[in-house]
């Protein structure tokens, strides 16, 4: 049965008109002209104008390439750097947290036989169910330092207020645990899933042998997911570097710069400071340390083929 | 004979015995295990729930300001809960031109964005498309690019086109982070379907083309949905790019309006923040819900088969 579709299939290929050969090409156009206009244009465009004096003294007049200039204005000036450490910190600090979190709480909500489940994950669906705009706004006013009613709770049980948005080393840690509180949901849930998919048989024999729950994290359930934990593992981190509005909204990057990260700083360069092409120069370093990270990250894991 | 069955007599009993001990000492360690258990999700639940709890409750409560917010407020009377701050957001602000127009935007360009990635989706899975794997290697390099890289040179792109102050701008910007992500899971999902079904309704006579949208469409239904839901999301929390783009008051969407009142006087304006904020996510939070069965396929199929 399967020789004889695989038959037809070759037999169907070497049968191909140069109609039908065209005909898929017709049918992703769409995607073709949004690849080419809303993607590659704009990407392009973007390298061109970190390599231009584009600001708002220059917004008028043609574009005037000046080379590397913004390169070198960043690197002298030692903001790249900064950035790059703090996006680092940003990212690592978020996933070192919320990926095994998610892990955990799979693993205790997966038990058999465990009462109140549909309750607690639907509780734990909450963050993920309510737009983030939204709730980084309220994670804001809950961390106030004199009225928000995060201190005025710990105030009640004899805890003096923390300067939670106020210190560089706080507003870091504050981003982290909103980000946390935002991602868990999805980390458990693609985890749950992802542990369900293993054969219970397998699970169950490893108990009557006598494997605690730690012996069969070691000898079954790890190796077994390897693969999704670590595709999950490297999104999350890419994901994270990407991620917008937690800075943006809840630190606005403060105190001073210390909580700023490579696009939100390209974002307040360009639209608060109209230096577009310092920018755009943040922008592309960016872009240029994801898709490296992407190739080589696929290079070592092969992870790309389970997409295929 | 008779001393072997002895001696198997009295091991036995011994067995029991044991297991009788062990079987107690493990239904202990079972109850400890599951006390922790209980426990700990209970910390986690409220965790979860305590932000979005505490915001319906501010909404509901005489807090003008968050000077006014006290321990007290997250357990107020039942006596003194109101509804003045919803009032407020509706008849103080605009609110109901910020939806329509928020409603209008997403709406546009979700259905559009899904629509495009449907046939390139299809495609993708079931017609021969020389260099695709290249294809599919550079949507998923693109995919990681933040959506927020991409305001720059839309700004400058949309500005030389006179798209200032427009939603055609805005819409082809949406509706183009729907096709890439949309067309990506369509085609998974489409290649999870044995393609027996559209050579059977081929050999009733469809044409390939036909056989393939007839057959396919109504079994996509769910990642169609999860599409829709996903390509909703994004546009409707955007304020990056809108922001930008639009400065005319009566062009604003939920975003900007809601950055307009809580900017700088977040602190003044709490209680219209927080009934605001939850006229705002609600819609989200039900269609999430409604469609969890949906979104739960739709996850695993977007990460990994």
């Amino acid at each position: 049965m399967a020789e004889s579709s695989d038959e037809k299939m070759s037999r169907n290929r070497r049968r191909l008109s140069l109609r039908e050969e065209l005909g898929g090409y017709l049918y992703i156009l769409p995607l073709l002209a949004v690849l080419a206009f809303l993607d590659f244009y704009p990407i392009a465009y973007s390298i061109l104008i970190s390599f231009s004096n584009l600001d708002y003294l220059n917004i008028l007049k043609p574009l005037q390439i000046v080379g590397l200039r913004n390169y070198y204005t960043i690197v002298a000036s030692g903001m790249l750097w900064k950035l790059l450490y703090q996006t680092t910190i940003w990212s690592l600090g978020s996933v070192a947290i919320m990926g095994p979190l998610g892990f955990v709480i799979a693993l205790v909500i997966n038990q058999r036989g465990l009462k109140g489940k549909a309750a607690y994950r639907t509780a734990i669906l909450v963050p993920w169910a309510f737009p983030a705009f939204i709730t980084i706004l309220v994670w804001q006013g809950m961390l106030n330092l004199n009225y928000g009613i995060v201190n005025r709770m710990l105030n009640l049980i004899g805890i003096g207020s923390v300067n939670w948005l106020g210190t560089p080393g706080n507003a870091m840690l504050s981003m982290i645990l909103v980000n946390v509180w935002l991602s868990f949901p999805y980390y458990t849930f693609v985890y749950t899933s992802a542990m369900q998919s293993l054969p219970a048989e397998l699970l169950d024999a490893a108990e009557m042998d006598g494997y605690g729950i730690f012996g069969r994290l070691r000898r079954i359930i790890i190796p077994m997911l390897s693969r999704q934990i670590a595709f999950i593992t490297i999104f999350g981190f890419i994901f994270t570097w990407n991620n917008f509005y937690i800075p943006f909204l809840l630190t606005s990057g403060g105190p001073g710069t210390s909580t700023q990260i490579l696009i939100t700083y390209s974002y307040v360069s360009a639209f608060d400071y109209y230096n577009y092409g310092i920018a755009a120069a943040y922008a592309v370093i960016s872009i240029i340390i994801l898709v490296i990270f992407v190739v080589v990250v696929n290079k070592m894991t092969k992870m790309m083929s389970v997409l295929y | 004979m008779e001393k072997y069955q002895l001696d198997s007599k009295s091991g036995s009993n011994l067995t029991v015995l044991e297991s009788t001990f062990k079987n107690s000492y493990f239904r202990r360690i079972r109850l400890l295990k599951r006390l922790l258990s209980h426990i700990f999700l209970i910390l986690v639940s409220v965790f979860a729930v305590f932000p979005v709890y505490y915001i319906v409750i501010t909404s509901l409560s005489p807090i003008p300001a968050l000077i006014d917010v006290s321990a007290k407020s997250i357990l107020p009377a039942i006596s003194t809960l109101t509804l003045a701050n919803y009032r407020q957001i509706i008849y103080d602000y605009p609110f109901g031109t910020w939806l329509k127009n928020t409603l209008f935007l997403t709406g546009t360009s979700t259905v559009l964005g899904v629509m495009l990635a449907l046939t390139s989706g299809i495609a993708m899975s079931r017609m021969l498309i020389p260099g695709k794997k290249a294809l599919l290697y550079m949507m998923l390099i693109i995919s990681t690019f933040p959506f927020v890289i991409m305001v720059i040179p839309f700004y400058f792109m949309f500005s030389s086109l006179h798209l200032v102050n427009s939603y055609v701008g805005l819409i082809i910007a949406y509706s183009a982070g729907a096709v890439i992500f949309s067309s990506w899971l369509i085609k998974n999902y489409a290649d999870s379907i044995p393609r027996d079904y559209e050579e059977a309704a081929q050999l009733d006579g469809y044409s390939r083309t036909g056989a393939l949208f007839r057959v396919l469409l109504p079994i996509a239904k769910p990642v169609i949905i999860f599409a829709l839901i996903i390509s909703f999301i994004g546009p409707y929390t955007d304020y990056a790019l809108v922001s930008v783009l639009i400065d005319k008051p009566h062009l604003y969407t939920l975003t900007i309006g809601m950055y307009s009142v809580v900017d700088g006087t977040l602190g003044m304006n709490y209680g219209t923040f927080s009934a605001f904020a939850l006229l705002m996510g609600l819609p989200i939070f039900i269609i999430f819900f409604v469609f969890q069965r949906y979104l739960s396929s739709g996850f695993s199929l977007s990460m990994y088969k």
